[in-house]
Formats: structure tokens, sequence, C-alpha cells
């Protein structure tokens, strides 16, 4: 059981849309995988990607952008990779390291109260996403993507 | 033995006195100076020389910084000027002396001469020797912490694979039992999303065993080890590990088997952290009687004659100490746009090969 399966949804043209609608150099897409390949988080989707590495990449819970957006379900800002992370500690966000993104925020994508995806947005320039430009690209996203809701609903 | 008399023995004490390394100081009941050979005079300051020489202050106190007794290493009770009765026929003492700063010395000092109470202060330079000792405790105690650490993560390794994960499995096994039950859609929804998490959970628990030390390694060996480490280096970091194997026994001694391991886990996180590329290739093989491995990445590599470390500086220092814990070799080449090349050689004894087979 998929969502993407269920949806029918083209998620690589509307992140290629994405990209070219916010003029970000990067644009990528995590999402759960089904219970054969248990419930793993991979990157699915991506556009403006330098190589393919990002789909090598398997996502824990908890480490890097997508494991720390998943399991606290709040979105995540890096205005500057540089000086927020560090050379040292680079090698824990591989997806920032392979695609050379220097300034990035990621979104949590949720079904039904759940986690079930990420979606991650950058620049290969320091400082181009910052509070103004990433709250103005969450607005502009409404409030659904394909199967997800952009937004945490309550549960009832 | 021969027993020298007359002109013989002054002649032969004459040359001790003027040649030997020894230093040599005469001394008087109260612990003033009375006399000291040349090599005892090349271990003073020369102020001290000269305030001994003129007589304005003979005490050997101006040199002596304290000798080792049982509370201290460097004490001034019960010294041993004082305590002519005292057990000093050998003991370490410190000097100050001209060139080097406090200096250890092994000393004996004892009485020559009953009558006008002469006695004798002989001092040998201890420094090289308790350099040696000093080597050999750390190397001994290094060998006994990296043990530790390996025992230590082997047993929290063990405890979650054996008993936090099974218990874990059986919960999840549970958990799918329950969706074949006669329960509602909501409920059914709440079960999925449970054992997702459940799922992964169970996968976390299972890498943090692995990380903290492979099973593999004790049961199954360096190359059964290696090949799920790379395949993890490739899901975590999306890091390509070329592996080859040529290896003729399957097992070799613990010790050596985690020595290498460590290695080569170190040398390929490395090549993730600061080789620029995301593939690295790693050999492991045997050659003139020793395992050889080598971690090779073809990226930025860096100045090996200009200390730029980017990181701690540790890791290159840990996989040393380790090679030299089973008499290995540890090389590491690089240069600037070269790449960087990590080669490890260790000797396999007939008898450790042998060790190895049994366990």
């Amino acid at each position: 059981m998929t969502v993407i399966e269920q949806s029918g949804y083209d998620y690589q043209l509307e992140i290629d849309r994405l990209r070219d609608r916010f003029q970000f150099d990067f644009v990528s897409l995590a999402l759960v995988q089904p219970a054969e390949d248990r419930f793993v988080l991979t990157w699915q989707y991506a556009s403006g990607n330098h190589n393919e590495r990002f789909k090598r990449i398997v996502l824990h819970s908890g480490k890097g952008v997508a494991g720390i957006v998943f399991k606290t379900g709040k979105s995540m800002l890096i205005q500057n990779v540089n000086a927020d992370i560090g050379a040292r500690d680079l090698f824990n966000f591989p997806i920032i390291a392979a695609e050379k993104l220097k300034s990035l925020g990621a979104l949590p994508l949720w079904v039904e109260a759940r986690v079930m995806g990420v979606l991650l947005a950058g620049f290969r320039e320091e400082n181009r996403m910052n509070p103004a430009v990433f709250n103005d690209f969450r607005e502009q996203l409404g409030v659904t993507l394909g199967a997800f809701r952009i937004r945490e609903v309550s549960q009832t | 033995m021969i027993t020298m008399t007359g002109d013989r023995l002054s002649e032969m004490l004459d040359k001790l006195y003027r040649n030997g390394t020894e230093a040599i100081f005469f001394m008087d009941q109260k612990g003033g100076v009375v006399g000291m050979n040349p090599a005892a005079e090349r271990i003073l300051e020369v102020d001290v020389i000269e305030r001994i020489q003129s007589g304005i202050d003979d005490s050997f106190c101006q040199t002596c910084e304290g000798y080792t007794d049982e509370q201290e290493l460097m004490s001034c009770s019960r010294c041993y000027l004082n305590y002519p009765k005292g057990e000093f026929s050998s003991f370490q003492v410190y000097l100050r002396t001209r060139d080097e700063g406090i200096v250890p010395f092994a000393a004996s000092y004892h009485t020559i001469d009953e009558e006008q109470g002469i006695r004798v202060l002989m001092l040998l330079d201890l420094t090289k020797q308790l350099k040696t000792q000093e080597m050999l405790q750390r190397n001994h105690m290094l060998k006994y912490v990296i043990k530790a650490q390996e025992d230590e993560r082997k047993r929290i390794s063990r405890e979650l694979h054996d008993s936090v994960a099974q218990e874990l499995l059986s919960s999840l096994v549970d958990l799918r039992v329950l969706k074949y039950m006669n329960v509602s859609d909501d409920v059914l929804n709440k079960i999925q999303q449970t054992e997702q998490s459940l799922t992964r959970l169970l996968d976390d628990i299972r890498h943090l065993s692995v990380e903290l030390r492979p099973a593999s390694l004790d049961d199954l060996g360096l190359e059964a080890a290696f090949r799920s480490h790379f395949k993890w280096m490739e899901k975590n970091y999306g890091l390509l590990v070329h592996f080859s194997a040529e290896l003729a026994a399957a097992r070799y001694s613990n010790e050596i088997e985690t020595v290498v391991y460590r290695v080569c886990q170190e040398a390929v996180l490395n090549a993730l952290k600061y080789s620029g590329l995301d593939e690295v290739y790693v050999r492991l093989w045997e050659e003139n009687g020793g395992l050889q491995l080598t971690v090779r990445d073809e990226g930025v590599g860096f100045n090996m004659f200009i200390n730029e470390a980017q990181g701690t500086g540790l890791g290159l220092y840990g996989m040393r100490e380790r090679a030299e814990l089973v008499g290995g070799q540890f090389t590491l080449t690089s240069s600037a746009g070269a790449g960087t090349t990590v080669q490890l050689s260790v000797p396999l004894s007939q008898d450790v090969m042998q060790e190895g087979d049994r366990s």
C-alpha cells in the first residue's frame, strides 16, 4: 500500500513545476516505502539534481534533513549550510553534501496525522532560502500535495 | 675475581672518578658537599657549583628537589642526607640540572668513612629508562582501554540484538495478528501506523547494534562484516564502496580482525568526510605472510607535510595505535589533488593463524 499508487499523482511533474516556479536549484521528495521495504523513508523524486547519489540513501528517523523532519514533524530551515552545519558534520547530511546545497528548507508531508513524506527545496548559494522565502513557499503550496497534506490536521 | 691493590687500584679509581658517566658527590655528616667529580659538575647549575666551591653554601639541597618515597614522587620527609640509618642503597632522586630542568636520577647513598663521617652519593641519569618504561606502560594501557571498549561495545550490541530487538519483534508479530482479528477500520488503520513505526524502530535498533560492533565480525569474519558494513554505508550516506577480498583463510585471530575492521571503518569514514567523492576502493588480501588492507579514494587528497587537520586529528592517531597493537604497519599517502590511500599490513604468524582457525 503506497500513498503514491493510490493517488496516481505525478510527483515528478509537480516538483519540476515547483522548482521552476520558485527558482529553486534543487527540489526532492522523500516518501515512506511500502511494507515490502520495511516502511523505510527514501528520496524518490528529485529535480535539478547533479547526480543519482540521493537514490542510494535510505533515511533513518532522526538522522539527516529528512530524518529530523520526519521524526519531529516540524519543518526545518538551514539558511547557511557552511555556518550552521560545518564541514566536520556535513557527512551526516548526505543529500546536502551530494547536491552541494548551501541553503535549504524541508517540510513534513502528512497523511492522517502521520508524517509520510518530506519535501525539500534548496539553493546552491548561501542565504537564498530565508524565513520569508520559506514561508512564501509554504503558503503558496496550498493545503495538499498529491495525497499529502502540507499542514498537520489534528486527529479527531 | 682479582682484588686490586696499591697504585693500580688508585689509578683505576682515579679514572672512574674522572671519566665515569656516573656522577659522584662526597658529603660530610651535615649533608655538605666536600667534593664532586666532572660528571657531577656537568649536572649542576654553574652558580650552584660556585657557591659550593667558594663555601658560601655547600648544602646539596640547592639542587635536590626531593626523592621518591612511598607517598610522593618528590619528597623531602626523612631526607636521605639526615637519615644515615635509613635504607638508601638504591632510590630515585630529582635534581635541578643545568640544561634539562628537573631530571630523575637513580641514586645510592652510603657511608664510606665511618670515622670522618664521609658519605658518597652516586647518581645515574634515569630519563631514558623512565621514558622507555612510560611508553611500555602507555602501550599496555592503550591495549587494555581498546579491549575494554570493544568488550563493552560487544556486550551492549549483543544485548540490543538478542534482547531488545527480540522483544520488539515479538510485539510486532502480535500486532500483525491483531490485524486479522475482527476490528473496525479505524483501529485497523491505527494498527497499521503503529506497525510501521515499530518496524522502523526495530531496524534502528538493529543498526545501532551493528554500528556498535557487528555480530558478523565475531560469527562470520572480516569479509562478511565488511560487506554488510559497506552496504550500510551506501544506504546511510550514499557512499559506494568497491570492495574486493582475496583471503586464503576465512578467519583470523579476534584481535587482528578487530584491528583491521576498525582501521578500515575509520579510513572509509575519512574518505567519505574529506575526499569530496562518493566512491572508495577497499582491497583486502594476503601477501608475504601478512594480511593487507588498502583503502583508496581518488578525491581531493591533502598535503601530508602541512598539518591542516579538518577533523580532530585523532582518527589517524587511533588507526596507527591500533595497527601497532598487533604489530602491524600503517601508512598513509596523499597529496593535494591525487587522492588518499591508507595501507595496513598485519603480520600473520603461524600460531596466530591456527588460533584463528580454532575460534
